[in-house]
């Protein structure tokens, strides 16, 4: 293996020290590890807060003649329910949680290329929350998360505050794109080639791209629709020579490649902790990393799927249902190259480990339940039924959660130099994955026997699967109490970690844990991908973790810069 | 605003280096912006296309079309100021300063003329805003693009001041760069505007 020339970058070598002021380190911020942290407090706020409101919607369905809530207060649950576990949850975690901290460190960057635009980014997203949420005070929007036209045109005052806010997140997360696309482009460690990219790097690039070229179509919906509430500006009210359908289009032209955004980064942790706890190489590392790139671009050409009975152009059915089939070509690409890498290794079942695996299970489930809606017949039967509720669990709860919490358990260390209790991992990962099961399985059946998502009151005959839901779904909250708990306690309890407690061999666990505010005291050469394990480490010109000071507001090292 | 911000002084001597570096990361951030800027129009113009084709006649009854002459005048004022920017930069690189400056200034007053045509334009057109799907699209996308003019001449105001304080020179000038591509970008949206409301 020849050694990489490392490229003189003047960039890399160029340090600013710490600021001094609590302020400046641990509010209004530029270093991307404190913003990434930033992040995952806010998106766990709002994880709990969203999370409680599908606790609501699930105690009033365990009686079908729905006393618990008013129609119209059920119909505000689902609509913010669904938008911000969509919006405020998994989106700013995956990019600007994980994608913030992780990234970066991974590519052997000192920071994102623009640090003040990451903080930006980051201070949109605590106001499009507050303002959602606090949308229930002069009626909540009503119409779903999707919020079709007509009726969200006449929806209540809230409605318009539902575009504010998503517009203000869509900026956000548009500039998140850019500035990380950047950084992966132009920022790498001398010697890190794409093909030596670690595979989370190349899951946050794809996702970059769809975040900044998908959201600003979803600015321009929804700045219509603002448009239209506010002045009677004639987009969507058929009745004015409007089109319905036309959001349909515009919304599902950002929707459907934003359940890439929320996934491709839970792909891109299992392909990082699969390997480092079945201590055995990614199978398939350039099939993994393209087929993020591909789903990518196919996600951009699938959109329609989601209209299969909106009354748009039969032709373009056909088409849509062919390519929709095709983009699980890559998916399954994953999934067997993921099962490939578990075969014959030496796996050892941490709490990280048991949320990929349990995420490949439930993923692939959900995504073959995804294959049944694209088949147009079949669509006709499940569209707008809890099949499709149930469909949308499974691969945002089942993929992203689950992938994102494996995250969690796996990267905790690092963020905060002690380990997550492993007991309670177990006992929060089995409780989760029953339970998660045990709410959304039945939800198939009464889907395919006809219920009907988003209703206050049912048939009585869906009763009791309703009941059974309900219960599961209160254990989630029990399992999700656990992790919380964990997590806060092991800030000050937790084992310490070390710099490397899983010995992997990413370029982020080569330095001190937590990481200091500069990163790396040399930025290394890389000569290989991370994932040969019998090799020695890929990495040149490396100062040893143990000698790094760690702590985020640790000093540089006197004589380096 | 980036790592390296260029209000810091490197330590070490290699400061033109450094300026390069974070003026190639400067630059593919402007582009991508740019780019998902385009999407932004991109999707209005799917919209109008979209109700274009959607309405049973175009335009819809009681609307009168915009004057194409005076759009047509209209253009080949912000096409002049496309010009008369490349000039700008050419003197930057390779004439005299004070020639780049009476470019710079001619661009900023051939911008607001542009500006004030469209205004002409709005006050006199037999059409409304809220009146008409056509309204809807057309006043929404040619309003879009005068916002991103008004804050090109804004853009162009701040460089032409950053340069009398003397923020750039021969070699390091960044943010001239991103002037140039932003004002040409909004020029080349014109033309695919132009030939939908106009020629079309």
């Amino acid at each position: 293996m020849a050694v990489a020339a490392p490229q003189h970058s003047a960039l890399a070598e160029h340090v600013h020290h710490a600021p001094k002021s609590f302020i400046n380190r641990y509010i209004f911020t530029l270093d991307h590890k404190i913003i990434g942290l930033q992040y995952m407090i806010t998106g766990s706020l709002f994880f709990i807060i969203s999370g409680l409101l599908a606790e609501l919607i699930r105690v009033q369905l365990m009686n079908s003649d729905g006393r618990f809530l008013s129609p119209e207060h059920f119909n505000e649950l689902y609509s913010v329910h669904g938008s911000s576990m969509v919006w405020l949850v998994i989106i700013p975690l995956a990019t600007g949680g994980f994608g913030n901290f992780v990234m970066p460190l991974m590519i052997g960057a000192r920071d994102v290329a623009f640090p003040w635009l990451n903080a930006l980014s980051f201070w949109m997203f605590p106001p499009a929350g507050l303002i959602l949420f606090s949308s229930f005070l002069v009626g909540a929007p009503d119409a779903g998360w999707t919020e079709y036209p007509p009726v969200s045109l006449q929806g209540p005052p809230g409605t318009s505050m539902w575009c504010v806010a998503i517009f203000l997140i869509g900026i956000s997360s548009t500039l998140t794109g850019i500035n990380f696309l950047v950084t992966m482009l132009k920022m790498r460690a001398p010697g890190m080639t794409f093909t030596r990219m670690p595979l989370f790097v190349w899951a946050q690039l794809a996702t970059a791209v769809l975040n900044m070229v998908a959201t600003t179509a979803l600015a321009a919906a929804l700045l219509a629709l603002f448009l239209e509430r506010t002045f009677g500006i004639p987009f969507y009210d058929p009745s004015h020579g409007g089109s319905p359908v036309m959001w349909q289009h515009m919304f599902w032209f950002y929707s459907h490649p934003a359940v890439y955004i929320m996934i491709l980064p839970a792909f891109g942790v299992i392909s990082e902790v699969l390997p480092t706890f079945a201590r055995k190489p990614i199978f398939g590392y350039k099939m993994i990393a393209f087929s993020s790139i591909a789903i990518a671009l196919l996600g951009f050409m699938v959109w329609a799927h989601h209209m299969f009975t909106s009354g748009m152009t039969p032709w373009l059915v056909l088409p849509f249902m062919i390519l929709t089939f095709i983009i699980a070509i890559p998916t399954g690409i994953k999934i067997f190259s993921w099962v490939a890498t578990l075969w014959g290794g030496n796996i050892r079942y941490s709490s990280a480990m048991l949320f990929a695996m349990g995420f490949i299970a439930t993923f692939t489930f959900g995504g073959v339940t995804g294959i049944f809606l694209a088949a147009v017949p079949a669509d006709f039967q499940e569209h707008g039924t809890y099949f499709v509720v149930a469909h949308i669990h499974y691969v945002l709860f089942g993929g992203s959660v689950l992938g994102l919490l494996s995250g969690a358990y796996y990267w905790y260390p690092k963020m905060t130099g002690r380990l997550l209790n492993e007991f309670w991992g177990h006992v929060h990962f089995w409780v989760t994955f029953v339970a998660f099961n045990v709410t959304f399985l039945p939800m198939h059946w009464i889907g395919l026997l006809g219920m009907p998502r988003r209703v206050p009151v049912y048939d009585p005959q869906f009763t009791d699967w309703n009941r059974v839901a309900s219960i599961g779904s209160f254990f989630l909250v029990l399992g999700m109490a656990i992790f919380f708990i964990n997590v806060i306690w092991s800030i000050k309890h937790g084992k310490k970690a070390g710099p490397n407690p899983w010995n992997a061999r990413t370029l982020e666990w080569m330095t001190s844990s937590p990481p200091p505010y500069y990163n790396f005291v040399k930025v290394p050469g890389v000569l290989h991908a991370p994932y040969e394990f019998d090799q020695p480490l890929p990495y040149v010109g490396l100062e040893p973790a143990e000698n790094v000071v760690s702590g985020y507001k640790a000093p540089m090292p006197a004589g380096s810069h | 605003m980036t790592a390296a911000s260029l209000g810091h002084e490197p330590h070490h001597d290699d400061g033109l280096a450094l300026y390069r570096e974070v003026a190639d990361i400067r630059l593919l951030g402007f582009v991508l912006f740019l780019i998902s800027d385009c999407i932004l129009f991109s999707s209005f113009i799917f919209a109008y296309l979209y109700m274009r084709n959607a309405a049973p006649v175009w335009p819809p009854t009681g609307v009168g079309l915009p004057d194409a002459n005076l759009a047509a005048v209209n253009s080949i004022v912000l096409f002049g100021s496309g010009a008369t920017m490349h000039f700008a930069m050419e003197n930057w690189k390779h004439g005299t300063e004070v020639k780049f400056r009476r470019w710079m200034v001619a661009t900023i007053i051939l911008g607001a003329l542009f500006l004030f045509g469209q205004g002409y334009e709005y006050t006199h057109i037999n059409a409304t805003w809220w009146g008409s799907t056509f309204g809807a699209a057309f006043f929404t996308l040619t309003g879009m693009h005068g916002f991103h003019v008004f804050c090109g001449i804004v853009f162009l105001i701040i460089l032409l001041n950053q340069t009398l304080a003397g923020v750039y020179n021969k070699k390091q000038y960044f943010g001239l760069v991103a002037g140039t591509l932003y004002w040409h970008f909004v020029d080349v949206i014109w033309v695919f505007l132009f030939f939908l409301f106009y020629v079309w």
